[in-house]
C-alpha cells in the first residue's frame, strides 16, 4: 500500500472544490442579507439555479414567519454580536418545500476597503443527523485499518500452515500465532479474546448420515465463521468439531456481540443430501491476561468456559471468569444478568402519577429492579447500561413490557378509574422489528385495554433515527397505547421535528423540575415545555417532584401529571397498591 | 404614581444631565442594547435615557403581567410612569418597530410629557385590512405562520440565540452581558410581544397625536414598507418623513450614522426658538 503524500497546503482549487461540495450550504452575503456567493450544496439542495439566487437577499428564502423573526433577531445579533448560531429555520426550495435547517453566521466588519461581509452556513437539519452517524462510522473504519497494519506480520502465519479439509488454520498454527502474540516484543494486544467452538450433536450428523455429510457441514460451518468474523480475526479449526476464534474484543460489552453473531451464523439451517440441519454450538471465550499467558492456557480456560456452555443447555456461550480485571469482572455480570432474567430474577416497582388537578392517582410508572441472589436488590443504573452494550435490553425490555402489562391487567380500579401503567422503550426495543407485535401480544394475552398503557421514549432515542422512530411510533400509535416523550429537555429540541411524532405526553426532565424556585431558567424551561405540550395539544408530566413548592409551581404551571419522592418512591408492586388503597 | 419604575424597566440615564432628554424605546425582539450603536451621538448635547420593556432584556420578569402587556397601552403606561418618577418633561421619545406605536400612544395620553416623537421604521397595522383599503404587508395567515415560527423554534428564537462559542476578536467592547443576553426572553413572553406586535390596530391612534412627529422610513424592510411609513406620515397631524438609505428593519443597528444625523438634524430643525432671541 501507497503511504499517503504527506499534506502539503492545499491548491486553490482543493479550496474551490472544498467550498463548493462542503457538506453543508456555504453562503456569502452583505449586511443586507443578499447573496454574493453560494456553494453547489445548497444549489442542490434547494434546487435553485446560481443566477437566481445571486442577489436575492437571503431571508427571502425563508417562511415569512422566519423573515421577520430573522429580520428582529437574527440580523440585529449579527450586527451587534457579530454572530448567530444554529438557529431553526426553514428554507424553502425551488419546489416549494420547506427545508429544515439550522443556520449559523458570522458577520466581518466593513474595512476601509472591503464592504462587511456575512458568512453563512446552513446545515439541512436531517443530513445533520446523517453526517453524525458518518463522521462515527469512518472513525471505525480508520481504527479498524490501523489494527489491519499491525497484523500484517501475524498475517503470514495465516498463509503457512493449515487445515486441510477447511483451510483454516491447525492447531499448530493457531498454537505458534498465540505464542508470537504472547512473545511480542510490545505489550499483549488489548482484549485479545479467544473462542472455543464445538459444535452441539456432531456426532449424531456424522452417524445418520455419514461421513461426508459430517465434512460437508464442518466445511459450512468454517466458512460461516471465516465470514462473521473480522479480518483481524484468526480462525482455525483444532480436531474434529472444534473451532476457535481469535479476536481483539477491546470493548469488553461486546464480547456478547461477539459471541452472538458466531452462534447466529451457525444457526442458519443447512441442506445436506436434502436434509435440513440446524447446526449449534457451545462457545467459551477467554481472555488473554496476566494468568493466561500461554497458548495451552488460554485455550485450556476457553475450553472450560466452553463445557459450562454444553452442560447451561448448548447452544449458548460463556466467558472464563477472569479475576481481578474489571473487565472481564463486567462480562461474568453480563452472563450473570442473562441467567437473572432468565431465572426470574428481575422485579418490578411501581411510582405513582398523580393528576396535579384534584391529585387522583393516575397511573404508575413501572421501573425494573434486579434482586441479585449475592449483591442484592439493583437499581437499574447498576446493570442497564450493561444490558444496553450486551444486547440483552431486548430480553429485558421485553420482560419489563410483559410483566408490567400482566400486572396492571390485575389492579381494581381506584375510585372508580382504572389505573394505567407506564413503561420505558429503549432505543433499540425502538427499533426492534417485533415491538408492535410484543406491544398487541401483551395487551391481548392479559386484556389491558392500550390506552391504559404508556410506552416512553427517550428525546435522544428519537432523534438517533428521526424517520425510523417515526415509523414505530406510528405503528404504536394505531394500536391505542399512549406514547410519552422522556427526559424532554435534554436531547436536540427541534419541535419542528418532535411535532411530527404522534405523542401523546411530555416528560419534562426533573433536572428542570428540581430548579423550579431555584433557577430562573429552569422556572422558564419547565414553563415552555408546559406550554408547548399543550400548544400541540398533548399533556405535560413531570418528574423528579420532591417538594410541595415544586408542586404548587407545576400546579400553576398548568402542568398535567406529577410524580416523585413528594408522593411516593418507586416500590413494590403490593406497596403501590396499598398506597392507591391509602388514598382513596 | 407608582415607584419602582425604574427598577422594574432597567432605567439607565446616560449623557449630559443638563441636556434636553432624549429617550429610546426599543422594539418587538431585543431589548435596550440594540440603541448601542445609535446613543454615543446623542451623550455630549442630551440626557439619555434607556429602558428595557417589561419581558425584555434586565426588565422585572416578575412584573410581567399577561393581561396589562396584551396591548400596547400596558407598555405605553410603563414609559409615562418612568417620566414621571424621573421627573422628565419635553421628552424627545423615540420608538422603534412597534415602539412607535407604544410612543404614539404614551403621548396620545400625556402630551404635556413629550416634545417630540421619532418614530424608526412604524407600522400601525402590520395585517392588511382590504375593506379600507390599508395595505400593511402580511396577511393573517402570514402573521400565523410567524406565531408558529416562533412556537415550533421556541427554543431556537427565544431563549437558545446560543451563546457564542467562538470569541469576537472585531469587538472586544462587547461586554460578555451583550453576547449571552442579547435578545433573549422568555418564549411565553416573546409569543404575546410578538401576538401584541403583529396584531396591534394602531390606524385610529394617529390621529390623536398632537405631538410634533418624525417618520424615519428604511429601505428594504420585509416588516414596514414604504407605502406603511408614508400612511403614517399622512394621518399623523404635525408629522416630517424622512426616507433613510439603511436596509432592513433596524436603521439604528445598520447604519447608526445616518440614523443619528437624520434625528439629530430634526431635533435642530424643529428645535423651539428661545423666546429672548424671538424677541
Amino acid at each position: 500500500m501507497t503511504p499517503l503524500a504527506p499534506v502539503s497546503v492545499p491548491s486553490a482549487a482543493a479550496y474551490e472544490q472544498l467550498f463548493q461540495q462542503a457538506p453543508c450550504a456555504y453562503l456569502l452575503t452583505g449586511d443586507d442579507g443578499r447573496i454574493g456567493w453560494v456553494n453547489e450544496t445548497f444549489l442542490r439542495w434547494t434546487g435553485y439555479e446560481r443566477s437566481e439566487v445571486i442577489g436575492t437577499p437571503l431571508p427571502k428564502l425563508f417562511p415569512i414567519g422566519d423573515q421577520i423573526l430573522y429580520s428582529t433577531h437574527g440580523q440585529p445579533l449579527l450586527a451587534m454580536v457579530g454572530a448567530v448560531a444554529e438557529v431553526a429555520v426553514e428554507v424553502v426550495g425551488r419546489d416549494g418545500a420547506r427545508r429544515p435547517a439550522l443556520l449559523s453566521a458570522a458577520r466581518t466588519a466593513a474595512t476601509d476597503d472591503l464592504p462587511a461581509t456575512v458568512r453563512v452556513i446552513i446545515f439541512s437539519a436531517h443530513e445533520r443527523r446523517r453526517y453524525e452517524r458518518e463522521l462515527l462510522a469512518a472513525r471505525r473504519a480508520a481504527e479498524r485499518s490501523e489494527s489491519q497494519r499491525v497484523d500484517a506480520e501475524a498475517d503470514l502465519h495465516h498463509l503457512a500452515l493449515h487445515d486441510s479439509l477447511t483451510g483454516l488454520l491447525n492447531r499448530a498454527a493457531l498454537t505458534g500465532y498465540l505464542q508470537a502474540q504472547f512473545d511480542g516484543s510490545g505489550p499483549l494486544r488489548p482484549g485479545l479474546a479467544l473462542a472455543f467452538i464445538d459444535l452441539d450433536h456432531f456426532k449424531s450428523v456424522n452417524d445418520s448420515l455419514g461421513h461426508r455429510a459430517g465434512d460437508e457441514l464442518l466445511l459450512t460451518v468454517a466458512d460461516r465463521l471465516r465470514g462473521a468474523v473480522r479480518g483481524t480475526a484468526v480462525t482455525a479449526r483444532l480436531s474434529g468439531d472444534e473451532f476457535v476464534v481469535v479476536d481483539a474484543v477491546t470493548e469488553p460489552a461486546r464480547i456478547g456481540e461477539f459471541a452472538q453473531r458466531l452462534l447466529s451464523v451457525l444457526n442458519e439451517p443447512v441442506l445436506i443430501d436434502g436434509v435440513e440441519v440446524v447446526p449449534s454450538a457451545s462457545i467459551g471465550i477467554a481472555f488473554a491476561g496476566q494468568d493466561t499467558r500461554t497458548p495451552e492456557r488460554l485455550l485450556r480456560h476457553a475450553d472450560i468456559a466452553m463445557y459450562r456452555a454444553k452442560v447451561s443447555g448448548r447452544n449458548s456461550w460463556q466467558v472464563h471468569p477472569q479475576h481481578n480485571d474489571p473487565a472481564a469482572d463486567r462480562l461474568r455480570r453480563v452472563g450473570e444478568l442473562r441467567h437473572g432474567i432468565e431465572r426470574g430474577e428481575l422485579v418490578l416497582h411501581y411510582q405513582p402519577r398523580i393528576e396535579l388537578d384534584g391529585g387522583a392517582v393516575h397511573s404508575a410508572e413501572a421501573l425494573v429492579r434486579w434482586q441479585h441472589p449475592t449483591r442484592g436488590l439493583l437499581s437499574p443504573g447498576e446493570f442497564i447500561e450493561l444490558a444496553e452494550d450486551s444486547g440483552l435490553v431486548r430480553e429485558l425490555g421485553a420482560w419489563v413490557l410483559e410483566a408490567a402489562v400482566a400486572e396492571a391487567a390485575g389492579w381494581q380500579p381506584v375510585a372508580g378509574r382504572r389505573l394505567g401503567v407506564a413503561v420505558n422503550l429503549s432505543p433499540r426495543q425502538l427499533g426492534d422489528r417485533n415491538m408492535v407485535r410484543l406491544v398487541t401480544d401483551a395487551l391481548q394475552r392479559h386484556r389491558l385495554d392500550p390506552s391504559l398503557l404508556t410506552l416512553e421514549i427517550t428525546e435522544t432515542a428519537l432523534m438517533l433515527d428521526p424517520d425510523a422512530a417515526l415509523r414505530s411510533l406510528q405503528a404504536l400509535a394505531r394500536l391505542g397505547v399512549v406514547l410519552a416523550v422522556d427526559d424532554f429537555g435534554t436531547g436536540y429540541s427541534s419541535l419542528t421535528y418532535l411535532k411530527r411524532f404522534p405523542i401523546d405526553e411530555l416528560k419534562i426532565d426533573q433536572s428542570f423540575v428540581a430548579g423550579l424556585g431555584v433557577s430562573d431558567g429552569d422556572e422558564a424551561i419547565v414553563a415552555s415545555c408546559v406550554q408547548l405540550a399543550h400548544a400541540i395539544g398533548i399533556h405535560a408530566v413531570a418528574e423528579g417532584v420532591e417538594t410541595d413548592a415544586q408542586r404548587a409551581s407545576l400546579a400553576a404551571l398548568g402542568c398535567d401529571l406529577a410524580q416523585g419522592y413528594l408522593y411516593s418512591r418507586p416500590v413494590p408492586v403490593d406497596e403501590f397498591l396499598r398506597w392507591c388503597a391509602a388514598q382513596g | 404614581m407608582p415607584p419602582g419604575s425604574v427598577q422594574r424597566n432597567h432605567v439607565r440615564v446616560l449623557g449630559r444631565p443638563d441636556g434636553p432628554t432624549v429617550m429610546f424605546a426599543h422594539g418587538f425582539g431585543c431589548d435596550q442594547n440594540m440603541w448601542r450603536r445609535l446613543v454615543p451621538q446623542f451623550l455630549s448635547d442630551h440626557r439619555v435615557v434607556l429602558f428595557d420593556h417589561v419581558g425584555a432584556g434586565r426588565s422585572d420578569m416578575d412584573a410581567y403581567d399577561f393581561g396589562k402587556y396584551s396591548s400596547i397601552d400596558g407598555y405605553a403606561g410603563d414609559i409615562v410612569e418612568i417620566c414621571d418618577e424621573l421627573g422628565l418633561s419635553d421628552v424627545v421619545l423615540v420608538g422603534h418597530s412597534i415602539s412607535a406605536m407604544i410612543a404614539a400612544a404614551a403621548a396620545a395620553a400625556r402630551p404635556d410629557l413629550f416634545s417630540r416623537l421619532v418614530l424608526v421604521a412604524p407600522s400601525p397595522r402590520y395585517v392588511d385590512d382590504r375593506s379600507a383599503g390599508y395595505v400593511g404587508g402580511f396577511t393573517a395567515a402570514d402573521i400565523d405562520g410567524l406565531l408558529d415560527s416562533l412556537d415550533s423554534n421556541y427554543f431556537g428564537w427565544a431563549t437558545a440565540m446560543a451563546p457564542m462559542v467562538m470569541g469576537n476578536p472585531d469587538r472586544p467592547e462587547l461586554g460578555e452581558e451583550l453576547t449571552t443576553s442579547f435578545c433573549r426572553t422568555r418564549p411565553e413572553i416573546a409569543h404575546q410581544f410578538a401576538r401584541v406586535t403583529f396584531l396591534t390596530d394602531a390606524r385610529a391612534l394617529l390621529g390623536r397625536v398632537v405631538t410634533s412627529s418624525l417618520v424615519l422610513q428604511c429601505s428594504d424592510d420585509i416588516l414596514a414598507p414604504v407605502e406603511v411609513g408614508r400612511y403614517v406620515h399622512r394621518h399623523l397631524p404635525d408629522s416630517a418623513f424622512r426616507q433613510l438609505r439603511a436596509t432592513g428593519h433596524c436603521p439604528h443597528v445598520s447604519a447608526p450614522e445616518e440614523t443619528g444625523a437624520a434625528i439629530l438634524e430634526y431635533l435642530r430643525s424643529t428645535a423651539p426658538v428661545p423666546l429672548s432671541i424671538a424677541s
